[in-house]
């Protein structure tokens, strides 16, 4: 899928990973939004 | 305006426009003109994309959202992350490989040329009306408030923008990025930090927060599948998706930015530097709008923030009518005042049975506020049919112009122009490189000279530069502009985008069956969206769907020849 590792930043180890860290932190802000709807309301 | 403003707002804007053309001197040919030589390292990819993406009207209409409908606009832009992952890993490479200049390029190499230029008049279309309206929207606003000439405003407003976009290109657009991105940041991070300084003593960032959520401002998720809401989470991240997917992956004024990366690697990183910052900055920028809402629940706030409208209605003959609802919204606001205090004291002393007295009064007041409003906006109608009754778009200027010290009420003018400019340059810069490399130099002048193209390029920025004002002049009111923009996209992007996901995924499917079913997929879009079928995000993901389901029964009855026919 993601054939090769040129270009990324020396702290991450690959493509996916950086992938899996755009769509995690999504997913973190969803749920960190959420839980302060709940929290302010 | 004062001096100071005046002086912040002269500098801002001309160094930026020097700094541009400085910075891009000697642009040789096409390549250099248009795609920058692709030779840009990522955070000015990234920075280039966001500031193309973020025009004026994300810095007039979304802290006035914010101030009357909460934070929930924040989930359309949940699918955004999710697009620049699919992007990086699908069109990028495809299109660096390819070494195209526009988007629409790929599609003669997939297809034939009658899907191309189709695509790219849909695009052209699009953007051109777009654009103009992205001219029109800020320039309306800050000529009713600083009582600017509308049509000089306008001409302001596209025509700085061509001096570096004619002269410098890409180049100049990307560097004069950077330096609106550090202007708005900066100017927005500064109005957020004074709102929250000017709230009475006791009342801090938390105390705001809970003001804000009790009034029902923080409602940054809705859980609930509801294709007739606007703004929830599925529409978000299913809509946003396609909206975001067709946006960056189809729009040449993005696609555009990203080809100017001098690496596959580079032009993923700034997409993914964007998909990283753009839900946190859209959260902020409405965070403000919300704080301002929370600001105007300790002061009085004006019954409509158009003042001009107010004023006119003072002079006629619905003047009693006026002062009635005026007596009905004083009233109100000190009962709302009452219950902010009496909510902040609940808070301090954590009284639960206090917090939820003060919370229903304050939510009773606002529902009752928005009726007076509602009352006032008819009188104005009554008044004035042509007036812009749209207040969403007046609430954030008219508070910094009112409240915020002199100097800094300069530099947020100079963010508006500085957003509006940032987007504009993309978008002559696409409309530019799409009309030469796609519709002249495939169709009218195949054997010119790079100079020739060079030359062509520059003549069709002005050329559009002078068609996007003309539109500007004649545009109406069409409520929120930033939805305005918004629906106005998602006409066309879904079947757009269409095309582009037949032409990577569904290699069985040939140019004829696309051809007919992008047209036959956009007048379905049109119609539902005349007939108010859905709400609007969905139309992106409609006319995807429409146009891979239909190309493919095309191709498996009238079509069937070979898929390259």
């Amino acid at each position: 899928m993601t054939e090769n590792n040129t270009g990324l930043p020396s702290f991450i180890r690959s493509w996916n990973q950086l992938y899996a860290i755009v769509m995690g932190s999504l997913a973190v802000e969803i749920c960190l939004f959420y839980l302060l709807m709940r929290w302010l309301s | 305006m004062s001096i100071i403003d005046w002086s912040v707002l002269v500098l801002t804007l001309t160094g930026i426009v020097v700094y541009g053309i400085v910075r891009s001197r000697g642009s040789r040919s096409m390549d250099d003109y248009l795609l920058a030589g692709q030779s840009l390292p990522w955070y000015h990819v990234g920075l280039s994309v966001m500031a193309t993406q973020a025009s004026a009207i994300t810095f007039l209409s979304a802290p006035g959202q914010g101030f009357t409908d909460g934070m929930r606009f924040v989930q359309f832009y949940f699918g955004l992350p999710l697009a620049m992952v699919v992007l990086s890993i699908t069109f990028v490479p495809i299109f660096h490989r390819l070494k195209i200049f526009t988007a629409y390029e790929f599609l003669e190499d997939r297809f034939d040329t009658r899907v191309r230029t189709l695509t790219a008049g849909l695009f052209l279309l699009q953007r051109g009306l777009s654009t103009g309206l992205s001219i029109y929207a800020p320039a309306i606003i800050l000529s009713t408030i600083l009582g600017w000439n509308i049509y000089w405003t306008n001409l302001l407003m596209g025509g700085i923008v061509l001096i570096y976009t004619v002269t410098g290109g890409t180049k100049a657009i990307s560097y004069t990025h950077l330096q609106q991105m550090a202007v708005v940041t900066f100017a927005m991070g500064l109005a957020g930090y004074l709102t929250v300084k000017m709230l009475p003593e006791g009342v801090g960032f938390v105390d705001a927060l809970h003001v804000a959520g009790e009034a029902g401002r923080m409602n940054l998720i809705d859980l609930k599948f509801d294709p007739d809401s606007r703004y929830n989470l599925w529409s978000g991240l299913i809509g946003g998706f396609f909206l975001q997917l067709s946006y960056f992956g189809t729009d040449q004024s993005q696609v555009g930015r990203y080809l100017t990366g001098q690496s596959i690697g580079q032009s993923r990183l700034g997409l993914l530097m964007n998909g990283l910052l753009k839900v946190p900055m859209q959260f902020l920028i409405l965070l403000v709008g919300v704080l301002v809402f929370v600001f105007y629940q300790f002061n009085p706030a004006p019954t409509f923030f158009n003042k001009q409208e107010t004023e006119s209605l003072k002079n006629s003959r619905y003047a009693s009518q006026y002062q009635v609802a005026e007596i009905k919204h004083q009233n109100l606001t000190a009962q709302r005042q009452k219950a902010v205090l009496a909510m902040q004291a609940a808070l301090q002393t954590d009284d639960e049975a206090g917090q939820t007295t003060a919370g229903t009064i304050l939510r009773e007041t606002d529902e009752a506020l928005k009726g007076v409003k509602t009352d006032v906006t008819k009188l104005i109608q009554l008044n004035n049919p042509v007036a812009d009754t749209n207040d969403v778009n007046y609430i954030f200027l008219r508070f910094v112009l009112d409240y915020l010290p002199h100097g800094l009420i300069g530099l947020l003018i100079a963010v508006i122009f500085s957003a509006s400019m940032g987007s504009i340059a993309s978008a002559y810069n696409s409309l530019a490189s799409t009309t030469v490399v796609d519709v002249y130099k495939r169709l009218i002048n195949k054997a010119g000279s790079d100079a020739d193209y060079l030359n062509a390029s520059r003549w069709a920025t002005i050329g559009w530069g002078i068609f996007c004002i003309a539109v500007a002049q004649f545009a109406n009111q069409l409520g929120s502009m930033i939805e305005a923009v918004n629906i106005l996209g998602s006409l066309f992007y879904g079947v757009i985008l269409g095309v582009f996901v037949v032409a990577f995924y569904v290699k069985s499917i040939g140019g004829q069956a696309t051809f007919w079913a992008a047209i036959i997929s956009e007048v379905l879009v049109v119609i539902s969206w005349m007939l108010n079928l859905t709400a609007f995000l969905w139309l992106n993901a409609i006319g995807c769907l429409l146009v891979v389901s239909i190309a493919w029964m095309l191709q498996r009855t009238l079509f069937r020849t070979s898929p390259n026919e």
